[in-house]
């Protein structure tokens, strides 16, 4: 990882076994592999729960957008307990309750309602995204 | 502010107010005069997961006792709450439209789905468990639930 060359850490819950899980890691691949590679970078939480330095470094150094499928909020709480600031926690129920049609079943492999609704949480979190690089790149008063 | 039995089955802990009536199914039935409120139970919140949504019968409804009452999609599952209790549906929570996470919060209190006129209350609530006899319940289907894999 070089977190020097990433403005936004992206990072979901691991949530393994949990169909929410399995939401909020396509949603942050499909973010950070298609969408916004060049501004974001992945952070896998299990890093950050063994303490890795250079994952702890990288939520240290940049904005953190978290990712969590429960209310248990796994991915928020341990940037926080890594150091980082949450920019923005997102919540993939709160997403589907926007997004009512989106109904996700399975875990190894979604259905389609869980490939759309993990559209749609990453459509969110680019939104994110892009107004935190662009509050990083204005011109400071 | 309801008084618990209270009991921890591997991480979980769970609770049980005392000053209710049960159904073995995790329904709960807190009664003033004819007027019944009901919820579900701390074990059954917990089973099922973050409620993602919760549909409740309208008011004017007529129910009898194991009529489905309300509708609870969590991220777990699909949940159907069967009333304690005969009667019309004289009350629901406006919570469950828009917070229905208030059913994982507050299960007890802010988490309550309806209020029903019951027709037969001494009859129902004959059928129904008192918080000690639904305690030990409970603590069965926790620890089943708890040794699957």
């Amino acid at each position: 990882m070089n977190p020097g060359e990433r403005k936004v850490m992206v990072v979901p819950c691991s949530g393994i076994g949990k169909t929410y899980g399995t939401v909020s890691r396509e949603a942050a691949y499909e973010v950070t592999e298609d969408q916004r590679p060049q501004s974001t970078q992945l952070v896998a939480l299990s890093l950050l729960v063994l303490g890795d330095a250079d994952a702890r470094a990288a939520v240290r150094a940049h904005p953190a957008v978290t990712i969590d499928g429960c209310k248990l909020a796994c991915a928020a709480k341990m940037v926080q307990e890594s150091g980082g600031q949450v920019a923005q926690g997102i919540a993939v129920l709160d997403v589907y309750r926007r997004n009512r049609q989106l109904k996700p079943q399975g875990i190894a492999e979604l259905n389609e309602g869980g490939l759309q609704l993990a559209h749609a949480v990453a459509g969110e979190i680019t939104a994110v995204v892009d107004g935190l690089v662009a509050r990083e790149e204005a011109p400071h008063a | 502010m309801p008084d618990y039995l209270e009991t921890t089955v591997d991480k979980f802990i769970f609770k049980v107010a005392t000053d209710r009536l049960y159904s073995a199914e995790g329904v709960w039935a807190l009664a003033d005069g004819n007027r019944i409120r009901v919820g579900v139970t701390d074990f059954l919140q917990q089973l099922n997961g973050d409620v993602a949504f919760a549909e409740v019968r309208p008011e004017g409804t007529a129910v009898a006792s194991g009529d489905e009452v309300a509708a609870i999609e969590t991220i777990k599952a699909n949940v159907s709450v069967t009333s304690p209790v005969g009667g019309t549906v004289a009350e629901v929570n406006p919570a469950m439209e828009l917070s229905p996470e208030a059913i994982n919060q507050d299960p007890y209190g802010q988490g309550w789905l309806v209020v029903i006129d019951a027709s037969d209350w001494p009859t129902d609530r004959d059928a129904l468990l008192g918080p000690q006899a639904y305690f030990e319940l409970m603590k069965a289907q926790a620890e089943e639930e708890a040794q699957k894999p």
